[in-house]
């Protein structure tokens, strides 16, 4: 594997009720590197991607970023190794009464102060770039003064996508982008997810569509909290997929 | 420019730059050294058994009143609810014109502060135990009233018009079709009931009607600030205690925490709820007899001093309009205040996890701490007026309204009470206080303000409670007129109040309305302040 790593775990453990959510989970991102993550639900997917970007912290194993271990919860530095980590959110976790604009400059929260904070709330802030980031994704730059809830869900969709990318992040995580879209949004936003994960950017992508997988670099299957492979989609036949989804209760279309 | 939803939140919380500007004018400095006293006397308060056991008597007599005052305000208020609701009328007699007439009318005792009521009734009546019950009985009854039949004739009416056409009678369908809806709302909302009760009978206990109040009000006085936190670590003991019971029997009951019906599981155990119900019962008629409360003695007047004669010129005569000016200014003030005070508060203290428990130790002394005790405390080191009442409103309110804003707020939150778009902006690395801005207040907002509204509401009828600090408005003038039996001078005074809280009644419905309208357009889920149709007449 080549280029310097951006995410690395190493034997994760995170304890869950019954089981173990996550059961010594190992994996390394580098830069330039897409990999997509696929399992039956309740597989461990969210909780790997909550480790990933710093929300849950594994009761063993470590986790770094670029090579640097999590600084403590709550400090300066902690919040510049997280501004560099974004997340596309399954519900996507915009704030309805807030216009576009103002949520695609939240992103930005991490190294402004209140005074920027606070005048984004008030004042139209950074038009230009906002309004370059919706062209780049096929929107109406007119959009950036409506408020969010007035949008359709594929251009709500797309709004996170310009949020995240407004955040200059280094690693992508992205939880199920694709679950409640129609397979040609679907198609659309996996498009440009993969295209603006270049080096020095590396991409984490959970997804349950295994027609979808040809485009990553690589495929980690995960089941009960442990990972059954990690290949490259050309290795990966349908014998690994029925392996990995058997017995479970909602078998997605194409896996079998 | 165009203020964003967060910002509405803080907004009302500008009216510290004025308030700050004048404070140093007004402030007089003799009393700091009482201020650390006092402040002192928390962490060191009296342990004489002699204290400890007279503030136990009077814990006793205060919880016992707002037992009886409460029970007696379910009672009333269930009864004269239904006889105000236009459904029930509807379905008894046909025509639903009584139930209007009945609901107008409720009107003036739900706009009379209890305060005003018990210092009515211990003038006509002197003072007896069951003029502090009735004071809270009255007006709490008026509210639950009200509550009652808003909620009753905003139930969809389908199942009873069905029973009505298979047949069956008009009693028996009303108690079939929407008894069960209502009784898990009218229950949760009797909880609440209870919790203001408490703090009522405590005010009420300040200006003489029997309890602990007197002793806080004595002991704050004479300065013996020691023995006053021995008593006030007890109620607030009492209180928080209060305060949880509930809390856990309505998520035990599955009540529903704010006032909407939420399908399926509203109401479980339906037993125990009886068994509790009846419990009371044997609890209240011994607190009674412990009490000596006659109930008779209600209709007993006391020997009145002569009444000077009438003198309507000399009420004319009255400053009327400098009275309701200071009387708006002093509910406002205290209103934007208490409302714009609590997220300010809230965002100060969020990255540190002990900054929230202090916070809310610090709101729940507000919410039982009788507001004239603030007034007299503040007068240590500012001089009287509106102002300083309007601060001690202010932080009584405080108390309040945080304690929904936190409920509200961290209701769809994760252990920490972070709303998930909050937790998105933490995991992209923003700072907790921009993210609870901007992730959290966003859609609390228009239910939160809405609530405020409502508590101006409440507050311009509570404005009567810090009359004692004077210059206050309408309140000082009432007080002043009471004390002095001038007859003429009160009726027309608590008709002015009266008249002055209707209007801000309707005023504050119309916002309340108009704030919640935007929230239902807007797509984003609910917050859960208690602010649907019958929210209005929550905790007073």
């Amino acid at each position: 594997m080549s280029g310097p790593a951006v995410l690395e775990l190493e034997a994760i453990r995170v304890a869950g009720r019954r089981a173990p959510r996550l059961d010594g989970v190992t994996l390394r991102l580098a830069a330039g590197e897409r990999v997509a993550l696929i399992g039956p639900s309740g597989a461990g997917k969210s909780t790997m991607l909550g480790v990933a970007n710093g929300l849950i912290s594994p009761e063993q194993g470590t986790v770094r970023w670029r090579g640097e271990p999590p600084a403590r919860a709550g400090s300066g530095r902690r919040r510049r190794q997280q501004a560099r980590i974004g997340t596309l959110w399954q519900d996507l976790r915009l704030i309805d009464e807030l216009s576009v604009q103002q949520n695609i400059n939240a992103a930005r929260l991490a190294s402004w102060g209140w005074p920027r904070a606070l005048l984004n709330l008030l004042l139209p802030m950074d038009s230009a770039a906002c309004a370059q980031l919706l062209s780049r994704l096929d929107l109406d730059p007119a959009l950036l003064s409506q408020p969010v809830s007035a949008l359709s869900g594929g251009q709500r969709q797309r709004v996170a996508l310009a949020r995240l990318l407004r955040q200059e992040p280094l690693l992508l995580l992205a939880d199920e982008p694709l679950a409640s879209l129609d397979p040609r949004l679907a198609d659309e936003l996996l498009t440009l997810l993969l295209l603006e994960a270049k080096a020095p950017r590396a991409l984490l992508l959970s997804l349950h569509r295994p027609d979808l997988l040809s485009d990553f670099d690589r495929v980690v299957g995960l089941r009960a909290g442990r990972i059954v492979f990690d290949a490259p989609p050309g290795a990966i036949d349908p014998s690994m997929l029925q392996a990995l989804y058997a017995g479970a209760t909602a078998a997605p279309a194409g896996a079998a | 420019m165009r203020l964003a939803t967060p910002l509405w939140v803080l907004a009302p919380a500008l009216v510290l730059v004025p308030v700050f500007g004048l404070l140093p004018g007004l402030s007089h400095g003799g009393g700091w050294e009482l201020i650390g006293q006092f402040a002192w006397a928390a962490v060191t308060p009296s342990l004489d058994p002699l204290v400890l056991g007279s503030a136990l008597q009077g814990l006793g007599v205060t919880v016992g009143i707002a037992l009886l005052g409460w029970a007696a305000s379910l009672v009333l208020g269930l009864v004269l609810g239904l006889l105000s609701s236009r459904t029930v009328w509807r379905t008894l007699s046909g025509n639903a014109w009584p139930a209007e007439v009945i609901r107008r009318l409720l009107a003036l005792p739900r706009a009379i502060h209890e305060l005003l009521w018990g210092l009515l009734l211990l003038a006509l009546l002197g003072l007896k135990p069951a003029v502090a019950i009735a004071a809270i009985a009255i007006p709490y009854g008026a509210l639950v009233a009200r509550m009652t039949s808003d909620l009753l004739d905003a139930l969809p009416t389908r199942q009873l018009e069905a029973l009505r056409a298979a047949g069956a009678g008009p009693i028996g369908a009303l108690l079939t079709a929407l008894g069960p809806p209502l009784m898990p709302q009218v229950i949760s909302y009797g909880g609440y009931r209870l919790e203001c009760a408490l703090r009522s009978a405590t005010l009420l206990g300040v200006f003489g009607l029997g309890g602990l109040g007197a002793e806080l009000r004595l002991t704050l006085q004479s300065l013996n600030f020691r023995e006053l936190w021995s008593g006030l670590w007890l109620l607030l003991a009492v209180m928080l205690s209060l305060e949880g019971l509930l809390g856990a029997l309505r998520q035990r009951w599955a009540m529903p925490q704010r006032f909407v019906l939420s399908q399926g599981g509203v109401g479980r155990r339906g037993r125990e709820m009886v068994l509790a119900g009846v419990a009371l019962v044997p609890l209240l008629v011994g607190v009674a007899r412990v009490l000596e409360v006659d109930p008779l003695a209600l209709v007993q007047p006391h020997p009145l001093p002569p009444a000077p004669p009438v003198d309507w010129a000399g009420v004319a005569a009255l400053p009327w309009p400098s009275l309701i000016t200071n009387t708006l200014v002093l509910t406002l003030t205290a209103a934007a205040l208490a409302v714009g005070g609590a997220p300010l508060l809230l965002l100060a203290v969020r990255p540190w996890g002990w900054g929230r428990v202090l916070v809310q130790l610090l709101w729940a002394l507000g919410r039982l701490w009788p507001p004239p005790l603030t007034a007299l405390l503040l007068l240590f080191v500012v001089q009287p007026g509106v102002l300083t009442g309007a601060l001690a409103l202010a932080f009584h309110n405080l108390g309040i309204l945080g304690r929904l804003l936190l409920e509200a707020s961290e209701a769809g939150g994760d252990r920490a009470g972070r709303t998930p778009a909050e937790q998105a902006l933490e995991a992209s690395g923003s700072g907790a206080r921009l993210a609870l801005l901007y992730g959290r207040y966003s859609s609390v907002a228009s239910s939160y303000l809405a609530y405020g509204a409502y508590r101006a509401d409440v507050i311009l009828r509570e404005s009567v409670v810090v009359g004692l600090v004077g210059a206050t408005g309408l309140g000082s003038q009432l007080l002043e007129a009471l004390s002095s039996f001038a007859w003429d001078q009160i009726a027309a005074l608590v008709l002015a109040y009266a008249g002055l809280t209707l209007l801000g009644e309707d005023l504050s419905d119309r916002i309340r309305q108009r704030l919640l309208a935007q929230q239902h357009t807007g797509s984003s889920a609910t917050s859960a302040i208690p602010g649907s149709p019958a929210a209005d007449a929550l905790p007073a």
